[in-house]
């Protein structure tokens, strides 16, 4: 008696718990009753989040995550306008939109199904726009266009898998190993041709300054001697003067006293040989004591 | 069925998907001991539930339930509470207390400021490639949001991240981006993530965005850093130029003061010298006008005596004979050069002495020694 009743207690308790669903915030539920979707007025009954009462072993319950999803593949290889290969990582956020017409798209809420569905639209409309598009245009000029067209054309498509894609964006753009090292090369002719446009412009100021300094000190030297020469042809003028003023009492005798001086200073040294006749006045009395 | 019976989980009720399913522990010992004391195969007591027994263990139950509502959220945290699954509202820090599997508490942290790095080589405008390193750093601002409205908001932000800020070097050049224009790029990397994720509705709002200094590719560092080497060379081109101009700018003026006052000693010598000798002329002069004829041939034969007596001679007396003579001229000179007579000098102060002012040695009368004008060497 007892025993049946605890028996009893619990197979009741059990279908009580099991015709209880719950649905958790970020989740919507679709419950199909003998694989039937649940409409009101034809449209799907979608449950929302709290506490809800289905018939327990008949409904089946179908929890879809309505929360922003994030569909991060594998870096893909693109081909730009000018036929050069892209890596690009891209990713997409979706969240679903349409649950009844998501349910029915992918196979009863299959979202492996379903973002493979995505991906490709999506990879699509990326070739497409990659492929109107030159390497710097995508890299500096007009990703955010190039986002917003992937954008619309994915949303256009999504809507028959009853998916609202929110965003498309490109996360990394990498070039092929080949292109890298072409562009490294540019890089270090660039920084080289830096690099020695500085010295050389270094050496040029270098040089402006030195030629400067030399020019100025050229200049002063040469002025200086200027300023010297006329100071010197001063002194000299002085002196001329001052000779001249004097010598003129008696030019004669000055000639006399400077041609004796002349001599002597002519024959100074040893190595002269004088040939002479003795009837100058200096051998006056040579010959005679009375110089006759 | 349990719901915190092992190997249940899909079916849990709570669509725990996380796996912290953890029933509270002390209920799974309260049943036990129940069992044990009342429903026990020991038991031999008629077996099965008295009325009062069944009151005991259904008060032990609802006192265990109660207490396993208590919990307590810390002061950084918010606690996002759920009644079945739905968001009934935001839980403040403290001790609280929620119908246990009725309602759902999840604390999350609102003050832990949270950082996201990212980092990469990234291409620039002017199609080069630099290495770039920033972390994004933010707070949760609506534990709601941020649990629920993407699936990992966390990755949702680094995502954001990435395509920012490679967005935003692909629009500056490389020279901002490694110099100058970083704080340009932190600015633009901020508002695009704010932007990007604003849509995602992440309830996270970003504090602070660190740029870490950007580095060219290690492929092309040592160009790099030969560019930058190469700028202290300019500048120390220059600096070596500006310390030539230091050093012989002043040697210059030193040198044109030299000058100056070589010209100028030059002048007052000149001038004094031409004083000195005029003063003896002028001397000699009255002298000479008190008896010419004695004091010019005293004079002529002085001078001449000196000319002669430094000379080797022959006396030619040609007019007595027209016969020529051979004169071995090379041996006189060199003969001359053996016998070198030494050269006599008087000197005699007194200076209204005409032999003083003759033979006096060094200076002839016009002035003009024959020497360098160089003032060093000085006279003595």
């Amino acid at each position: 008696m007892g025993r049946l009743s605890v028996i009893i207690a619990a197979i009741l308790i059990a279908i009580g718990l099991s015709s209880l669903l719950v649905v958790n915030e970020g989740e919507r539920a679709i419950v199909s009753r003998f694989g039937k979707i649940l409409k009101d007025d034809g449209v799907t009954r979608i449950y929302k989040p709290g506490l809800h009462i289905k018939l327990p072993l008949v409904d089946k319950i179908k929890l879809l995550d309505s929360r922003i999803q994030t569909m991060d593949g594998a870096a893909d290889r693109f081909v730009t306008s000018e036929k050069k290969d892209l890596m690009v990582d891209s990713y997409v956020k979706w969240r679903i939109k349409d649950h009844e017409k998501y349910y029915l798209a992918t196979n009863g809420g299959n979202k492996v199904q379903a973002e493979s569905l995505l991906q490709r639209k999506i990879n699509n409309d990326l070739r497409t726009e990659f492929g109107r598009r030159t390497i710097r245009d995508i890299v500096s000029g007009s990703r955010d266009e190039l986002q917003q067209d992937a954008l619309r054309n994915a949303s256009d498509s999504a809507k028959d898998l009853g998916i609202e894609v929110v965003d498309v964006r490109v996360k990394q753009i990498n070039l092929p190993a080949n292109v890298s090292s072409s562009i490294y090369q540019r890089m270090r002719a660039e920084r080289t041709a830096v690099a020695k446009e500085h010295r050389a412009q270094g050496r040029e100021q270098s040089e402006i300054i030195r030629a400067k300094t030399d020019a100025s000190v050229t200049i002063q030297i040469a002025e200086a001697e200027r300023k010297a020469l006329a100071v010197r042809g001063e002194g000299d003028a002085i002196a001329a003067k001052i000779y001249a003023d004097a010598y003129n009492k008696d030019p004669e005798f000055y000639s006399f006293l400077r041609s004796l001086e002349a001599y002597k200073a002519s024959f100074e040294g040893g190595s002269n040989v004088m040939v002479l006749e003795p009837d100058s006045d200096f051998f006056k009395y040579m010959k005679h004591a009375n110089g006759k | 069925m349990a719901w915190n019976e092992p190997g249940n989980k899909g079916q849990d009720p709570w669509g725990n998907k996380n796996g912290n399913d953890k029933g509270p522990p002390d209920l799974d010992e309260v049943f036990k001991n129940i069992s044990k004391r009342f429903g026990g195969k020991g038991n031999g007591s008629g077996g099965g539930f008295s009325a009062l027994g069944f009151v005991i263990v259904l008060g032990i139950a609802v006192v265990v339930w109660g207490l396993s509502g208590f919990y307590t959220v810390k002061e950084a945290e918010k606690g996002v509470a759920l009644r079945f699954g739905q968001y009934i509202g935001q839980v403040e820090p403290g001790l609280q207390w929620k119908a246990t599997f009725i309602d759902e508490v999840y604390p999350v942290n609102v003050s832990n400021v949270r950082s996201i790095p990212a980092s990469g080589s990234m291409l620039t405008a002017d199609e080069n490639v630099v290495l770039v390193e920033l972390d994004v750093q933010y707070i949760v601002v609506d534990p709601y949001r941020y649990m629920f409205s993407a699936v990992d908001a966390n990755s949702s932000l680094r995502e954001a991240t990435d395509s920012a800020l490679r967005y935003v070097v692909g629009h500056n050049k490389m020279d901002d981006i490694l110099t100058t224009g970083r704080d340009q790029i932190r600015r633009d990397t901020w508002d695009e993530v704010n932007r990007i994720i604003e849509p995602y509705n992440l309830g996270i709002e970003i504090r602070d965005v660190n740029f870490l200094p950007a580095r060219p590719p290690e492929e092309v560092k040592d160009a790099f850093d030969d560019a930058i080497s190469a700028q202290e060379d300019e500048q120390r081109f220059i600096r070596e130029a500006e310390a030539y101009s230091r050093e012989i700018e002043p040697k210059a003026r030193g040198t044109v003061q030299r000058m100056e006052q070589q010209a100028n000693a030059y002048k007052q010598r000149e001038i004094l010298e031409a004083r000195g000798k005029v003063v003896r002329f002028e001397q000699l002069l009255p002298e000479y006008k008190a008896a010419p004829e004695v004091t010019r041939n005293r004079l002529y034969i002085d001078a001449m005596s000196k000319v002669y007596s430094g000379a080797n001679k022959v006396l030619v007396d040609a007019k007595s004979n027209g016969n020529m003579m051979y004169l071995p001229l090379d041996k006189l000179m060199e003969q001359g050069k053996s016998s070198k007579q030494p050269k006599t000098v008087v000197n005699d102060t007194s200076t209204d002495s005409v032999n003083s002012v003759v033979n006096s040695v060094g200076i002839p009368l016009d002035g003009r020694p024959s020497r360098s004008d160089n003032i060093r060497q000085g006279r003595n």
